[in-house]
């Protein structure tokens, strides 16, 4: 099987796989990154979000041998130890209930913020309808993401 | 305790009879029962909730599965509280398997709190006395003269404090009391103050582990195709496609087991990855029997339906007076219909097991573990003390892991594999295969009098039952009538319920709010529309059924719940009042307004909708204001996320949520079919909480069952009702 050198949270990682297993899978099997979630496989929810290059993207989009030479942020890798402010937000907004899906919905928001300090409403909305959540955390994700612009913004 | 079947109401009732008791001190977890070593006392654990260590940290074990809804912090608070920890010490953790009997870990129907809150406090009380025996005999003095304060005991006399990780060793060492003192709930210092949930840090950080996120040593994965029609069976299986894909171990297959839980003959697929195992799924080539149900279908259903509502009930439920004299005495009828509904967790179901000589072990979420080991012993043949059991944190459950059909499966296919195999569901797994809340209709009747009285009720409820799962289509259960049987809450001379039962060939099953969601859109549409043909004040209407009717019993003996007809009053005057029900509306804007008791959990909610109409079918919502009475609040943080939660529960279900069938076939295959409310559909919310000293009810369901009646009658308000689910079937948008 061919081999594949990915630069996962700025540590590079060398797999043997076939060339069309999604990042997901890679991530999530063969790392033991298991922070990113398996939700659906089919860019229908948002479970899976990491950071490749600055942008959000569905790992369970991207197959292994398109994410070489990228840069690859996951959730486990947003910060060494929680303090990006997305996360800080999320704490103090108290947002996850099951918390499975929080992973992909902290990685967009922090992909959008990291591109954009001041995001309109609209812009955040559109951003944010990409990512369900079936415990209905909504609100506290809005408060949260309002919070984390002010705190980037200070 | 042996359960083969099981229905909702044993359920609760085998849960609240073995939670309820205050009998504590059973296992401790990680050890054998009751053998505690009087010299090693690195811990003091009086009993299987509570573990001290020399520093003063505490591990909470909490007994009921944590999926969203917060019983790892909930519960905790409350052994803290009566333990005058300091929380920020406190740790929860989930209470292994068998350490408390084996029933306590079911969870549902709301009844985690509520079940645990008298045997939690005295687990607390306990630790503490024993604490302060410690400290006073090592201050020489009286137990009396000492008291517990956020973490240490204090000296009363002298001040002098001991800080309760000093006191374990000594602790550990003395008989545990047999009676204890509760606190006077007005000395609660932690109960009722908001706190945030329990390991926030490592959900944040992606290092919790739910069970799809665990690897045990060795472990392989599957994926299973499962015959496409209930009931249907496995004529062949050409694997020779699938198993030349880079990864794939074997390809298996296994029977399916009927009731309980319906497991579908299957062919599963093991493999080194995930991916493997997906890719070489979509390559097997499988010839099935389908069997005679193979052309079943919702629409012919809803027909079915329809037809049947105009007959009596097939069984009659409730009655209370004579309806006969009224029929067709200045009569309303309205009817009233909802589909099938997936739970559409995000983490989708999935299993470990590892088959090793003659017993197992599993690893997994299950919201009804106890059931699910005997089964899994009935059907695989291991004896049941042979079968270990590790419980998972689960990526929401809303009802869906109280089913363990993957469980079943994975046992299964684990028995023909020499390592732990992890079944996973694919999400379209997930939608079309998933134990589904009953397809429901309703015909409702109801007649006046020229003072505007209602005279009498008539309610002819038809249904797919749930039943299904765990008896088989025979079966005579009638689990599906709460909220409009005997604990029927509206003061009306005449009341007459019944249920038909209508065979269909899908599994059913437990859905967040059960039979109460199911019965509440009818009835809370019903009353507003009664009002509204009456030209009476929708709210006034209601109110002038309920306030001055005194709580009543739903029947006799231990199994009869308490029904208040003044709480439930209450809670919607609240979200009236909120709203500005009173106060005049802005043009276009209109208000409708739902209540209900969630009688088994012994709370109350109310919900009233303000929305906007911008064309004659399309809307806005403007502003929801959701009141809750559930006695003794424990943490208002975690009380205000299921509020939030059910409104977007409540909310996916009015406007979208629905299954559908074709030749037995569920029509969608996940969340672009299946839809669930977005981010930026959440409307704003108000949350309203009725203070109150009556005994904690539970909250996980609470917050659902009114809103789509609520939106409803908004909508009939503006001019139009919508009496079908999902109200998008009937021409409506939003924005």
């Amino acid at each position: 099987m061919p081999v594949f050198k990915l630069n996962v949270n700025n540590k590079e990682y060398t797999v043997e796989t076939e060339s069309d297993m999604p990042l997901l899978w890679v991530l999530r099997d063969l790392l033991d990154l298991t922070g990113t979630k398996y939700g659906c496989g089919v860019a229908s929810c948002g479970a899976c979000t990491v950071i490749m290059d600055g942008n959000a993207v569905y790992a369970c989009q991207r197959t292994v041998s398109t994410c070489v030479n990228k840069k690859i942020i996951t959730i486990e890798g947003l910060s060494e130890d929680g303090s990006h402010p997305v996360q800080k937000a999320w704490q103090k907004a108290g947002v996850p209930q099951c918390g499975y899906c929080q992973p992909g919905q902290m990685m967009a928001a922090a992909a959008l913020l990291g591109k954009n300090k001041k995001p309109s409403e609209e812009l955040i909305n559109e951003t944010m309808s990409e990512n369900l959540c079936r415990c209905g955390t909504y609100h506290r994700i809005k408060e949260a993401i309002h919070m984390a612009i002010e705190e980037i913004n200070k | 305790m042996k359960k083969t079947a099981i229905d909702r109401r044993q359920f609760i009732k085998i849960t609240s009879l073995s939670s309820g008791g205050l009998a504590i001190g059973f296992m401790l977890p990680g050890l054998p029962a009751l053998a505690i070593d009087a010299n090693d006392c690195e811990f003091f654990q009086p009993n299987a909730y509570i573990k001290i260590d020399k520093q003063g940290k505490v591990i909470v074990y909490y007994s009921k599965q944590e999926s969203g809804q917060g019983v790892d912090t909930a519960l905790p608070m409350i052994v803290a509280e009566e333990l005058d920890a300091d929380f920020r010490d406190v740790k929860a953790e989930i209470a292994p398997y068998g350490s408390v009997p084996g029933a306590e870990h079911d969870t549902g129907g709301s009844q985690s709190v509520l079940g645990m809150y008298d045997s939690l406090r005295k687990a607390g009380a306990v630790a503490k006395a024993m604490l302060i025996s410690a400290a006073a005999a090592v201050w020489k003095v009286n137990p009396a003269s000492c008291a517990a304060d956020t973490g240490e005991v204090v000296n009363t006399i002298t001040m002098q404090r001991i800080k309760y990780g000093e006191l374990v060793c000594d602790a550990a060492r003395l008989p545990v009391p047999k009676e204890v003192t509760l606190k006077n709930p007005k000395d609660f210092k932690l109960i009722g103050k908001a706190e945030k949930r329990s390991g926030l840090k490592d959900m944040l950080t992606g290092k919790t582990k739910y069970g799809l996120d665990l690897k045990v040593p060795g472990m392989v994965y599957a994926v299973a195709e499962r015959c496409p029609v209930l009931g249907g069976t496995l004529v062949s299986v050409d694997d020779s496609a699938a198993k030349r894909v880079p990864g794939v171990l074997k390809v298996v297959s296994y029977k399916g087991t009927g009731a309980p839980m319906q497991v579908r003959d299957g062919v599963a697929v093991i493999a080194t990855t995930t991916w493997a195992a997906i890719k070489a799924r979509k390559l097997l080539n499988i010839t099935w029997d389908e069997g005679k149900k193979n052309n079943e279908s919702t629409e012919q259903l809803f027909r079915t339906f329809a037809g049947k509502a105009k007959d009596a009930p097939k069984i009659e439920v409730y009655k209370k007076g004579d309806v006969s004299k009224y029929n067709g005495k200045n009569e309303l009828v309205a009817e009233y219909a909802q589909p099938f509904l997936a739970h559409a967790t995000m983490e989708p179901v999935n299993f470990i097991a590892s088959v090793k000589d003659d017993g197992c072990e599993l690893w997994g979420g299950l919201q009804l573990p106890d059931w699910a080991v005997n089964t899994v012993a009935t059907v695989s043949g291991i004896k049941k003390e042979k079968i270990k059991v590790n419980l998972a944190l689960m990526g929401g459950a809303f009802g869906r892991r109280l089913h363990f059909e993957f469980a079943i499966e994975a046992v299964k296919i684990a028995q023909q594999f020499d390592k732990p195999v992890m079944l996973v569901w694919e999400r379209h797994d997930d939608t079309q295969f998933s134990p589904y809340r009953p397809a429901n209709y309703h015909m409702l009747k109801a007649s006046t009098d020229e003072k505007g009285n209602i005279t009498s009720w008539q309610h002819h409820v038809l249904g797919t039952p749930i039943a299904f799962m765990t008896e088989g289509p025979d079966t005579k259960n009638i689990g599906e009538m709460d909220g409009a049987d005997h604990g029927f809450c509206y003061a009306i001379p005449n009341i007459k319920t019944g249920y038909t039962p209508v065979d269909f060939n899908i599994n059913r099953g437990w859905l967040r709010s059960v039979d109460i969601c199911v019965n509440t859109f009818p009835v809370e549409s019903f009353i507003d529309e009664i009002a509204l043909k009456l030209k009476k004040d929708p709210l006034q209407f209601r109110l002038s059924l309920l306030e001055n009717r005194a709580d009543f019993k739903t029947g006799e003996g231990p199994g009869a719940l308490t029904q208040s007809p003044a709480r439930i009053a209450a809670v919607l005057k609240l979200a009236a009042e909120k709203i500005g029900w009173s106060s005049a509306r802005k043009p276009n804007h209109y208000i409708g307004l739902a209540t209900h008791s969630f009688i088994f959990a012994k709370s109350y909610a109310a919900h009233a909708i303000e929305i906007e109409m911008l064309e004659p079918k399309k809307f806005r919502i403007v502003k929801v204001v959701a009141a809750i009475d559930c006695g003794v609040v424990i943490n208002p943080d975690g009380l205000l996320n299921q509020m939030e939660g059910g409104l977007a529960f409540g909310l996916t279900q009015a406007l979208k949520g629905e299954i559908t069938i074709t030749n037995s076939r569920v029509n969608q295959d996940g969340y672009f079919s299946y839809e669930l409310l977005r981010y930026d559909e959440m409307p704003p919310v108000e949350i309203h909480i009725i203070d109150s000293k009556e005994d904690p009810g539970g909250v996980g369901e609470v917050g659902l069952s009114t809103v789509a009646p609520a939106l409803c009658n908004a909508l009939a308000a503006a001019g139009s009702r919508p009496r079908n689910l999902p109200i998008r079937n009937e021409g409506y948008s939003w924005v």
